[in-house]
């Protein structure tokens, strides 16, 4: 005899993070798949992939700077940068990894709360152009403090090694940004379900109440900066080290747009949503270059037609979504599911 | 209605099948086609397309046929770096390559997979082979460039006085890189260096820089910037009277300056690479063949220049035997005065010293033309590599 639905007789089976024996195998497949993708996948999927978990980390962390804590911000890709430059700096001394990805987070962590500060004056949209000042500072710092960034000649990285085994191919890498994201995404789906994360959503949905029930803004605000930024910088920390030459222009505000673009379209506040949001918009440019170089295959008239296109079609895709799909990806997701769990009798 | 939809299936099979049927030679092409730098980057990209199809009608390589692949990256270094995986997956021998950010960000890559690739990024850090093994440029490094246009401006000064110079340059890697290598050089050969302004690429008034210049009183204003900035500059300068010259970089002068400027761009000097549309050099039959007479811009000419040369490393690694990247880059590396028929200096490369060459081509803008001054060429100095 089957039950029909989840029963919970104590409140730590109620919390668990995967409470059916579906989900659990389902996530078993799904790592499975990602494990053996290597294996059966061309290097250019996987040079895909690497780029989609690093977007991942960045989104998530960002996800649950704005998402869940309510603080925006326009300086997301700049932290992102100074985890790279951090790692990077502390590379060249010939630190090992991990001390050098956890340097370059900590790193990105100080920068966060240090321009964290100002969101305790300041809320929405005033707080994001205080974000974006930070961006530009961190773009001019990494410009032009020349001996510790490289300055405009960039600054290049050495593949990881870790216990003398060298990570010097996509496939390796894979693997090491794969098992680096699985923690962070649990890492913040985890602090969500924490204290902390109950006082993050607290503060985004009405902080004088948040304060009225004993949230101390301050301190809460700043460890949002600092744990987001943190993993910020362990993206970077990635980056620099999957890419191997690290430059100011790879920390644009563009990067932090499209990190903002990627928890928007994905679901704000939600750890999946960021995933999608990550996936959807690092995919997006790929799939629309396939489609070109598909059509210029048939004929190349075509292609130098829809090369301008794609930036339009690009547009075009985020807002609709904004319209038609303002709670983002992962609402989708959602109702796809509701919809197979009454299959075939929805009501 | 079936038959008909069977015939156009069949078409269709038989179109895509015979891009794959024969063996060709994959070239990866990087192209910014809609992103920031587009106006130069279509012209550029149409430049390699066409010297391609020329090879291929002419021959191609021992026999094989050129293939390109060309992706838009829009100036975006994570899709440059998705292009790339892309394109090594297809098996490219060699790339085409566009700007500096997706230049620096591929120089490891390439080297670990022994890729050639031919940029349009001339950053002086790329023309040395001990931290850029594979990566090679048609034009000189932008230090280089500017030593030239320096040295032109010195061989011209009539006055006793030493010449004044100033610089102007947006606050981005490619402004900022050639900087210290051209003030040293400045005060080497004798001028005086009267100070910087920092004008942005999107700048739309350049008034406080040029109230700033004016203080400063030069003769001439090195100017690193893009056209757009570069016209803007120029014109405002006529507006406020000032006096000096203005001396551009590659990126900053072109067609399309004197479209952007107006009159006020006359007379001004630019550092070009290849030639100009028209100008008579051997090679130019060919090209305005292959654009049926339609004029190009000078970046059209850098692309195919860039081809060309790519193309001569290809056959002579076909003459010693099989087409691979390192074939490539070897047989490149023994180049010596290759001539591309006039449409740009000619070219060498050292397996030490990746700097095509030292000549520079001095443009001027003359009745709403670009037109080409001079060739100034410089010693091929050792301890300028990379520099």
């Amino acid at each position: 005899m089957q039950k029909c639905g989840l029963f919970f007789t104590t409140y730590n089976s109620e919390d668990q993070l995967f409470p059916s024996k579906f989900q659990k195998t389902c996530l078993g497949l799904f790592m499975a798949a990602m494990l053996i993708a290597p294996y059966v996948l061309d290097f250019y999927y996987i040079s895909v992939m690497n780029l989609i978990m690093i977007a991942v980390i960045a989104a998530v962390s960002l996800n649950l700077l704005t998402g869940v804590c309510g603080q925006m911000s326009l300086g997301h890709g700049a932290f992102v940068g100074v985890g790279a430059y951090g790692c990077g700096v502390l590379a060249a001394k010939g630190l090992p990894f991990v001390i050098c990805l956890l340097g370059g987070g900590c790193m990105a962590a100080v920068a966060g709360m240090f321009f964290g500060i100002p969101s305790l004056r300041l809320k929405g949209i005033y707080l994001a152009i205080s974000t974006l000042a930070a961006q530009l500072i961190l773009e001019y710092v990494f410009l032009h403090w020349t001996t510790f960034t490289g300055g405009a000649n960039g600054m290049p990285v050495d593949p990881p090694s870790v216990f003398g085994f060298q990570f010097d191919s996509d496939e390796k890498m894979y693997y090491l940004i794969f098992a680096i994201t699985t923690l962070c995404v649990l890492g913040v789906t985890n602090i969500i379900r924490s204290r902390s994360g109950r006082a993050f959503v607290a503060i985004r949905d009405f902080y004088q109440s948040a304060e009225n029930v004993g949230v101390n803004l301050f301190q809460f605000k700043l460890q949002a900066f600092a744990t987001s930024s943190f993993m910020a910088g362990i993206a970077g920390g990635l980056w620099a080290y999957y890419t191997m030459y690290i430059t100011p222009e790879q920390f644009s505000i563009g990067l932090s747009i499209s990190y903002l673009a990627m928890i928007i379209i994905g679901g704000m506040g939600s750890v999946l949503g960021s995933i999608f949001g990550a996936i959807f918009i690092t995919l997006l440019p790929e799939v629309l270059n396939t489609a070109t170089s598909m059509l210029s295959a048939i004929s190349p008239d075509i292609s130098s037609l829809a090369a301008p296109l794609k930036e339009g079609i690009f547009g075009l895709t985020l807002v609709l979504f904004l319209i038609f799909e303002p709670e983002g990806l992962v609402r989708k997701w959602k109702m796809i599911k509701a919809y197979w769990k009454l299959y075939p009798f929805a009501y | 209605m079936m038959k008909r939809t069977m015939t156009i299936s069949v078409v269709i099979m038989a179109m895509l099948f015979a891009s794959t049927a024969f063996a060709t030679l994959k070239v990866g092409v990087l192209s910014d086609l809609t992103g920031p730098t587009s106006s130069v980057g279509v012209p550029y990209a149409q430049g390699i397309k066409d010297c391609a199809a020329y090879v291929n009608a002419n021959g191609g390589i021992n026999g094989e046929n050129i293939e390109l692949l060309q992706v838009d990256y829009a100036y975006n270094v994570q899709q440059a770096l998705a292009a790339y995986k892309r394109f090594k997956s297809q098996g490219i021998v060699a790339m085409q390559g566009w700007g500096t950010g997706d230049t620096e960000a591929l120089v490891r890559f390439v080297s670990r997979d022994r890729i050639p690739v031919f940029s349009a990024s001339y950053s002086a850090h790329f023309m040395n082979p001990k931290k850029a093994p594979y990566n090679f440029t048609i034009a000189p490094d932008y230090s280089t460039q500017g030593r030239a246009g320096l040295k032109y401006i010195k061989d011209n000064w009539k006055e006793k006085r030493a010449p004044k110079i100033a610089f102007v340059y947006p606050d981005k890697p490619y402004g900022l890189v050639p900087l210290p290598a051209m003030k040293e050089y400045a005060k080497e050969i004798g001028f005086e260096i009267t100070g910087d302004e920092v004008l942005g690429l999107k700048a739309m008034d350049a008034t406080p820089q040029l109230l700033g210049l004016k203080k400063q009183n030069p003769d001439f204003v090195w100017v690193g910037g893009t056209t757009p900035s570069t016209a803007v500059l120029m014109k405002d300068a006529k507006k406020l009277g000032f006096n000096g010259k203005f001396l551009v970089n590659i990126w900053g002068n072109d067609e399309n300056l004197a479209k952007m400027a107006g009159p006020a761009c006359e007379g001004n000097y630019g550092m070009q690479a290849a030639a100009v549309y028209g100008q008579n050099v051997p090679g130019m039959k060919i090209v305005e063949a292959q654009t049926k007479g339609q004029p190009q811009m000078t970046h059209y000419l850098r692309g195919f220049v860039s081809t060309m040369v790519m193309v001569e490393g290809m056959k002579k690694a076909a003459a010693e035997g099989k087409v691979t990247g390192e074939s490539i880059k070897e047989a490149l590396e023994t180049l010596r005065d290759f001539d591309p028929m006039g449409l740009a200096p000619a070219i060498s490369y050292f397996p030490e010293d990746h700097r095509p060459s030292m000549a520079v081509n001095v443009c001027t803008v003359k009745d709403g033309e670009l037109q080409f001054v001079e060739t100034v060429a410089l010693p091929r100095d050792a301890k300028w590599l990379g520099k």
